[in-house]
């Protein structure tokens, strides 16, 4: 099954719906009242965000050990500037507002945001539309999302045998077992009523159970093999483990709402997140049809040829390296593999402020990569060629990001962008 | 008889193999172990191709072999096509411990035809063979369908390292000794004419340099 287009789920308009202005409460998780956010232990544990999680880096007023630990892997070494302070204040002040900036905001991700302030998590909410720009709206848009979530994860991932169960006590056999005496004495024709996991009927809940458990296996397969050398996902503990679940869960509910794309690489706050990702222009792109990503990588193509004839030349003539040896993976992963983790979040700062979607400030980063390497590209064969782009060397990303803000600004003015 | 000169000793092939076979089959892993004597557990997935080349010394001579590892994935399949074009051989990679995967490989056969050369030495390979308590393919099946359809086969094991370096040598020679075959018997056709093929000059199989010539591959040269 091939779609090439957003799946209607995905436009339904209770993705975008504001809900009625509820009390406010700053239970949240962000930065209601910046910078000095609580960030209280809610009731129901996967309403943290998952991103908060990986940003978590603001004072916290008693954090477990667990949470402890995991910061200091996290943010350890990384010592913010003098320039980082003044953008992270202005940064405070933009999200205290009342009415946020998205302009402003975007601009300001466009250099990447800072780290060690949970400033991240906020933003890239914000960025991806998944928060609107009243401030006042966000703990009831919030509190809804995340009552939506959970509502798929009892619809979608509950058990078939929890579902008889439900359904039993429901109909009022809450006292099932006892009313029906001993064990060996249980109604034959009562059970087989009911749907079972022999049942043959195709709406039978046990059936989608049993279709479902190959994209299960899937995903536990990805989800096993994601970021294996990074302890916030996979280190053994119980604190990845449930990490990992988060992930599943994400995962699963996603592609059964979307059968269409299937299931591909990718707890509330972060699947709403993921969902808006993948509505901007990856949807396209991971799609089977391969339509998104041969076009992307032609574009990449064509911006290097307009940009630097030279090198493209001798990357695409002489040497032949098909972009599609090394962009199909920059461009599906967001060049997260090409990148370690937390470079990688800096970069996808700059590619979540484009409103259109990260498409384009994407393209502008790999031009620019290749651009930065092209004495040796260009002193290169096929295979050094290869070898280089497959692997690309360690990179300051403020160079990175300040070059390719400067190739987009030549594009634009050339207009030879699109 | 030499077709090449003594004196040029580097890379004197150039040999372009593909491994391809399901996702989480250990197409990666053999090569890790075959190219750095490394081995990943947890090794994350192969997005698109990655490639890597290793040299190997085959009678004497020095072979580059230029290894492309595919992405096993379904959800990749219309995009590996590039990767095939210019192969002179393949490994196609199983599971031992998962039938699933050696269903696979009769789709795997055919795409591998579609997209190359249909002379592309060929070995099947039934990998992770360290897992012998929950064995689902019997190594005589393995065989049975590697002699039907002219493959060579083995049983590696990435993890332990068995048999890991003989598959690629098995590969990597039958492709040396079929060009060896092809070059004399062209040398003995063209005596007369001493400027044709070998006149000192290395013998290339180039891998995607050669895109304009479809047929590509050894045997056909």
């Amino acid at each position: 099954m091939v779609r090439k287009k957003v799946p209607e789920w995905l436009n339904s308009t209770m993705w975008s719906a504001h809900p009625p202005p509820s009390s406010f409460n700053d239970d949240d998780g962000l930065l209601l009242h910046s910078p000095a956010t609580k960030m209280k232990e809610e009731e129901e544990s996967e309403s943290i965000s998952f991103a908060s999680r990986l940003n978590f880096a603001l004072p916290v007023p008693s954090p477990s050990p667990r949470q402890r630990n995991n910061d200091s892997n996290i943010i350890s070494g990384v010592v913010p500037s003098g320039e980082d302070f003044s953008r992270q204040a202005h940064l405070s002040a933009e999200l205290s507002k009342k009415m946020i900036n998205m302009k402003e905001l975007r601009s300001l991700a466009l250099q990447s945001l800072p780290d060690s302030t949970g400033i991240r998590s906020t933003v890239w909410k914000l960025l991806l539309g998944y928060l609107p720009p009243e401030r006042s709206l966000w703990s009831s848009e919030l509190k809804q999302k995340r009552s939506q979530y959970k509502h798929y994860k009892d619809e979608l991932l509950t058990s078939p045998s929890e579902i008889t169960w439900r359904l039993v006590r429901s109909k009022g056999f809450d006292n099932y077992e006892l009313k029906t005496g001993s064990r060996c004495m249980l109604s034959r024709s009562r059970i087989t009523d009911e749907d079972h996991p022999l049942s043959l009927r195709k709406a039978s809940i046990w059936n989608t159970y049993f279709q479902d458990t190959e994209t299960i296996e899937q995903i536990d397969k990805d989800v096993k093999r994601t970021h294996p050398d990074i302890p916030f996902f996979s280190a053994g503990s119980s604190f990845a483990r449930s990490n990992q679940e988060s992930m599943k869960n994400i995962l699963l509910v996603f592609a059964k709402l979307n059968q269409g794309i299937r299931y591909s690489h990718a707890e509330a706050d972060a699947f709403f997140c993921f969902v808006e990702l993948l509505k901007t222009s990856t949807v396209k792109q991971l799609d089977n049809s391969v339509v998104g990503i041969r076009s992307a990588i032609t574009r990449l193509s064509q911006l290097v040829r307009k940009h630097d004839e030279e090198l493209w030349r001798h990357l695409e003539i002489t040497t032949k390296v098909n972009p599609q040896f090394y962009a199909f993976r920059w461009i599906t992963l967001l060049l997260t593999q090409e990148f370690s983790f937390f470079d990688s979040l800096h970069i996808w700062d700059p590619l979540l402020s484009d409103p259109e979607g990260p498409l384009e400030s994407l393209l502008g980063i790999c031009c620019a990569m290749l651009v930065l390497v092209r004495k040796r590209l260009i002193a290169g064969d096929f295979t050094s060629n290869m070898k280089l782009l497959q692997h690309y060397p360690t990179t300051n990303i403020s160079h990175l990001l300040s070059y390719t803000a400067r190739l987009l600004s030549i594009f634009k003015a050339q207009i030879c962008f699109f | 008889m030499a077709f090449h000169s003594e004196d040029d000793k580097s890379e004197d092939y150039l040999f372009k193999i593909v491994l391809i076979g399901d996702s989480a089959v250990g197409k990666s892993n053999l090569l890790a172990r075959f190219a750095r004597d490394e081995f990943y557990p947890n090794s994350k997935s192969t997005i698109g191709v990655e490639f890597q080349t290793q040299k190997m010394d085959i009678n004497g001579k020095e072979i580059k072999a230029q290894i492309w590892d595919t992405a096993g994935q379904e959800r990749f399949r219309a995009v590996t096509s590039a990767y095939y074009r210019g192969a002179v051989g393949a490994l196609l990679v199983y599971d031992i411990s998962r039938q699933q995967t050696f269903q696979s490989i009769g789709r795997w056969l055919n795409e591998l035809h579609t997209h190359s050369d249909m002379n592309v030495v060929t070995i099947l390979v039934g990998n992770k063979s360290d897992l012998k308590g929950i064995r689902e393919v019997p190594t005589s099946e393995g065989k049975a369908l590697a002699e039907a359809q002219g493959l060579f086969f083995m049983e590696t094991s990435a993890l332990d390292s068995s048999n890991v370096a003989a598959a690629f040598e098995t590969v990597v020679k039958e492709i040396y000794n079929i060009l060896s075959r092809k070059v004399m018997s062209s040398q003995e056709l063209n005596k007369q004419d001493p400027a044709s093929l070998s006149n000192g000059k290395k013998v290339v199989i180039p891998s995607e340099e050669q895109g304009e010539s479809k047929k590509g591959g050894c045997c056909s040269t």
